[in-house]
């Protein structure tokens, strides 16, 4: 278990190294520099590379980049309002993007998982059709389409609930996009719980568990219901990472003042040092949700908790 | 041939009992060389591994009709655009926001060119076509904000979104498939360290990767397909180890070893076809992710440039209008979920179809 966590850890820093070596190399790669002028002379050049540390060695350079990038440090930005430290303009929209997010993903594991449940006790009836269908069209059909949709009907239409999103009522303003977010992750949750449940459902053990005189609920609870989590707790990590696809484009539509948005009006108006540091945050808290499923899946398993030899 | 004769064995009463005997003839004993006389047993002859795939696949009516409506969408991706007069770059300023009105359905109240509008003072009826008194003037789908014919843009973009897609589904196999194959059959130090790469790269979000190199790189088709191909072979070469994992040890490896065929020849030439079936799957799975991907970077801002188009950048331009003119961003959302839709289901009855043991779950 300890070779399991150590070897998961070791492989997510060096993944968060590979990346900001590759940011590192986009930030050089990029056209212009910050002494552009022309009256600067070449020893008054030479005095602001010695300044800002330009005259070292790239590895030295490198080495302070991605210190100031764990530090929180991201330069400032160009374009979007000029001269605002990144820092400051993710500050207040983090919290937005991360509590819109929090309710899909929520909204979607535990709807999701309801529907599968149903789904596999109720296997080949009505119920099973249905919530194969809402998993086949969830999957397919991409979250901007259900935005547009529930935004043309129940903002635009209707009227129910705010279409683009006001500070004044955040909780009215987060129902549609957390809804559209969610349908994704409710429908391949609800899809793995199904085929998880039927296979756990038809095993020996359950058969054992009923003829000892377990039934209903806690039959299905602590019998089937446990076992059957295991293998779905994994494929919440690559939704969590389709979300964060989906709600740049979501964000867009309900224009919600989130990370989302500022990263799709950063890459709109070339302002790449918001990219970068947009695409740094966004690589890090997907490398932490991974770190998290990983470790934690280790300890759900008892495959993985009781090996000594800890496998991939 | 001998003669099978029923014999009477048991007379007494009760129910009667027969033995078959063989009555032997003279041509029992002659050498049988000839092909009319010789027969296959067919009810124990081997099927063809691909008949029994073709079976399975046309017994499944969802995937069936997948398959149909695919090819439907294709046909009309390469003829669409040709059925009109219109291109897809042409701008008449002077018919923007046409409402759809085809020839023969307008007589039916459908597809006339109505458009209701909701303006202060009320709902409003218009007509663009009756109001600049073109009669012979048809948009099937209308016409979008500059002009354009949205049907010759629709086709033209799904050709575009379905080009992106296939190459980069296509050139993902390739490198995820020999990545793949070539890790799992060297094991040990090799698969070690190519795992290790692929796990460091999957680790990376897609969005990320892909909105970085669209900001360095031109914009363009073979951008986004370059883009596509950096993030999405992981998946199929993760398909193609666990298989070769699974096929390397068998016995027919091992023989072919033995007559001396090398390395190469055994991953490409010996085991390739036994997984062709997975790798097909998992190709039919990425088309849809392609397409998604493609159509997300377009409404970002990514996308293919003006004057092209795709399914994104039609979505994308018409959202800016679709509370006013909801008839512009309905054909590319639809043809957009079609194809997501259909290539999910054609990937899901192949995968059933190749592995016929998924399906009893």
């Amino acid at each position: 278990m300890k070779k399991y966590i150590f070897k998961r850890v070791l492989i997510s820093i060096f993944t968060m190294l590979a990346i900001t070596l590759v940011l590192f190399i986009l930030l050089q790669l990029m056209p212009g520099s910050p002494f552009n002028d022309e009256k600067l002379t070449a020893t008054q050049k030479a005095a602001l590379n010695a300044k800002y540390g330009l005259d070292q060695p790239l590895i030295v350079q490198y080495a302070k980049y991605v210190f100031n990038m764990f530090k929180g440090d991201f330069g400032v930005s160009y374009n979007i309002s000029k001269n605002t430290p990144i820092s400051q303009l993710i500050q207040s929209r983090l919290p937005i993007s991360i509590a819109i997010g929090g309710m899909a993903v929520a909204l979607g594991a535990i709807v999701g998982l309801f529907l599968g449940i149903v789904a596999a006790l109720k296997h080949n009836t009505f119920w099973d059709t249905f919530c194969t269908i809402i998993s086949v069209l969830g999957v397919s059909v991409p979250s901007y389409v259900f935005a547009l949709g529930l935004s043309y009907t129940f903002g635009f239409k209707l009227s129910w609930l705010p279409m683009l999103y006001t500070q004044n009522s955040p909780i009215a303003s987060s129902v549609m996009p957390s809804i559209a977010l969610s349908l994704f992750t409710l429908a391949s949750v609800a899809r793995f719980t199904r085929t998880e449940m039927m296979e756990v459902l038809g095993s020996d053990y359950m058969l054992l568990a009923e003829s000892k005189g377990v039934y209903g609920g806690p039959l299905i609870v602590r019998h089937a219901l446990r076992n059957s989590l295991i293998p779905i707790v994994t494929v919440l990590a690559p939704l969590i990472v389709d979300l964060m696809t989906g709600s740049l484009v979501v964000e867009k539509i309900f224009s919600i003042p989130g990370v989302g948005s500022l990263l799709v009006t950063a890459i709109q108006s070339n302002d790449y040092s918001v990219v970068i540091a947009l695409s740094f945050i966004y690589s890090a808290m997907y490398i932490g949700i991974m770190l998290a499923v990983d470790i934690l899946y280790g300890i759900i398993d008892p495959r993985i908790r009781l090996a000594k030899e800890g496998t991939n | 041939m001998a003669k099978i004769k029923k014999k009477r064995l048991a007379t007494v009463s009760g129910p009667e009992i027969y033995k078959d005997t063989y009555e032997f003839q003279p041509d029992d004993f002659t050498l049988r060389g000839d092909v009319e006389t010789t027969r296959i047993d067919t009810n124990f002859a081997s099927q063809n591994y691909w008949l029994e795939v073709r079976r399975r696949f046309f017994a499944n009516k969802g995937a069936f009709v997948s398959l149909i409506l695919v090819i439907i969408l294709g046909l009309l991706a390469a003829f669409g655009p040709l059925m009109t007069n219109y291109s897809y770059k042409e701008q008449n300023l002077s018919q923007k926001n046409f409402a759809p009105r085809v020839q023969g359905l307008e007589h039916f109240g459908i597809f006339d060119g109505d458009e209701s509008l909701k303006t202060t003072t009320g709902v409003k009826e218009i007509n663009g076509y009756e109001e600049k008194g073109l009669t012979d003037t048809y948009y099937w789908f209308g016409s979008d904000v500059l002009g354009r014919d949205i049907w010759t843009r629709v086709w033209e973009g799904t050709r575009i979104s379905l080009g992106i897609a296939l190459c980069a589904a296509i050139i993902d196999m390739l490198i995820g498939m020999s990545y793949g194959l070539i890790s799992g059959y060297f094991g040990g130090k090799v698969d070690n360290i190519m795992c290790r790469i692929a796990e460091i790269i999957n680790g990376i979000p897609r969005l990320v990767i892909v909105t970085l190199l669209m900001l360095v790189l031109p914009r363009g088709f073979i951008t986004i397909v370059f883009a596509l191909m950096i993030t999405e072979w992981i998946g199929m070469s993760r398909i193609a180890r666990a298989e070769m994992l699974k096929l390397k040890e068998q016995e027919f490896v091992l023989a072919s070893r033995t007559l001396g065929a090398k390395h190469f020849f055994i991953i490409f030439s010996e085991i390739l076809p036994n997984i062709i079936g997975q790798i097909i799957t998992q190709l039919m799975f990425c088309i849809p992710t392609a397409i998604f991907t493609e159509a997300f970077l377009s409404f970002v801002g990514l996308g293919i440039p003006v004057p092209m188009c795709s399914l994104g950048s039609l979505i994308s331009d018409a959202f800016n209008s679709f509370t006013t003119h909801p008839y512009q961003i309905i054909p590319p959302i639809l043809v957009l979920a079609l194809l997501m839709l259909c290539f999910n289901m054609l990937a899901d009855g192949l995968r059933e179809a190749f592995d016929p043991k998924l399906k009893e779950m």
